[in-house]
């Protein structure tokens, strides 16, 4: 049995439907029994968290996890489902450290917020850039500028005045 | 003390073998208006100043360590036994900018790393030029479109040769680097006056 029927059984309640993506076992969890499922997938050997990811598909966010167990050689997809004015889930950073990172890149690019997170700011971009770049209503428009202040700090702006040699 | 005469009928327009550090200077063809006198075992020069310079700049480029992305590991490529840019007298990568006088543009601009390669570039002391190597550091390359990436180092830096390549091979930086020394070889009043060869 793949390890996403495997969950289902256990947590019925908690797995709203399950299908393969990419040859990959995947089950797709009601937000708010997000964090029991990963509990329960951490008891099943699934003691590597290796990527986070964010998908807008304009009306909804999928937030996705891959799963990798080292014990078994499995893998496993977890995806939850949230919409798209307030896209909210609970951080697995208390389950698994690496998932610190990982979702703070997901809040930077996609715009995603996880709740329970130690320290939830920006990690590719610099503080003060507007936006969330990989979402779908990006402004690509205005172009933002990074500027150093007096000491060393980024500065974002939309002025590259003293950074452009022509405007 | 006798007065020098200087016979110049007695310099030989025959070309032979250079032997003499003087002859090997003539046989480069970069300062051209060496009037030697042989008879002094060539230890009288005549140049224009800018001549001079120019030859001591283009001969000893050093660039400064920096790397910004793929195109740097090219640029280590360049740099090692096989290409070996030591043949131009630009092994020294500096690692200060205040000690170099060519900056690599190797890489992706940034928007976040943009104004610290101004920074290094503004540190650097003149008189100094910028190759600008791949196609993103010239135009933005396959980054054009992204929200991050500058669209070429020109928009806050002059750059003085482009090498275009994604990235350019080693021979590609090599010829970027005879084009520069081309450049550097016509700087100064002295080829605008037409003084220069
Ligand atoms: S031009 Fe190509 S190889 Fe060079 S930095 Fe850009 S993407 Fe990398």
């Amino acid at each position: 049995m793949n390890p996403a029927e495997e969950l289902k059984q256990k947590l019925p309640a908690a797995v709203v439907s399950t299908g393969m993506q990419l040859n990959k076992p995947m089950a797709v969890i009601k937000k708010e029994e997000l964090l029991n499922a990963a509990k329960k997938v951490k008891e099943m050997g699934f003691d590597h968290l290796s990527v986070i990811t964010g998908t807008d598909y304009n009306d909804h966010f999928e937030v996705v996890y891959n799963f990798f167990s080292y014990e078994k050689k499995q893998n496993l997809v977890l995806k939850v489902i949230t919409d798209h004015d307030n896209p909210e889930v609970d951080s697995l950073t208390s389950l698994w450290k690496g998932a610190d990172w990982l979702e703070r890149e997901t809040y930077d690019l996609v715009g995603i917020k996880f709740t329970g997170h130690p320290n939830l700011i920006r990690i590719l971009l610099p503080d003060g850039w507007v936006g969330h770049p990989l979402r779908k209503d990006y402004d690509m428009n205005t172009e933002q500028f990074v500027t150093m202040g007096e000491g060393g700090e980024d500065v974002v702006s939309t002025d590259g005045g003293n950074l452009l040699r022509r405007k | 003390m006798d007065p020098v005469t200087i016979d110049t009928t007695k310099i030989k327009t025959v070309k032979k073998k250079p032997v003499t550090a003087l002859e090997k200077l003539e046989d480069t063809g970069l300062i051209s208006t060496v009037l030697a006198a042989r008879e002094r075992e060539g230890l009288i020069l005549f140049s224009t100043v800018d001549q001079i310079f120019n030859w001591a700049r283009l001969s000893s480029l050093w660039p400064v360590t920096s790397g910004l992305a793929c195109c740097a590991i090219e640029m280590m490529a360049v740099a090692m036994a096989h290409h070996d840019i030591a043949r131009f007298g630009m092994e020294i990568f500096r690692a200060s900018p205040r000690q170099a006088d060519l900056m690599f543009v190797a890489g992706t601009v940034t928007k976040r790393m943009a104004p610290r390669v101004k920074q290094l570039y503004e540190m650097m002391p003149e008189p100094k030029w910028v190759i600008a190597v791949g196609s993103c550091a010239s135009t933005g390359g396959p980054y054009h479109e992204s929200y991050a990436v500058l669209k070429g180092v020109d928009l806050i830096i002059p750059v003085d040769v482009y090498i275009p390549g994604c990235p350019p091979r080693p021979e590609a930086w090599l010829y970027g680097v005879i084009q520069l020394r081309e450049k550097i070889k016509n700087e100064g009043y002295g080829a605008k006056w037409g003084l220069n060869k």
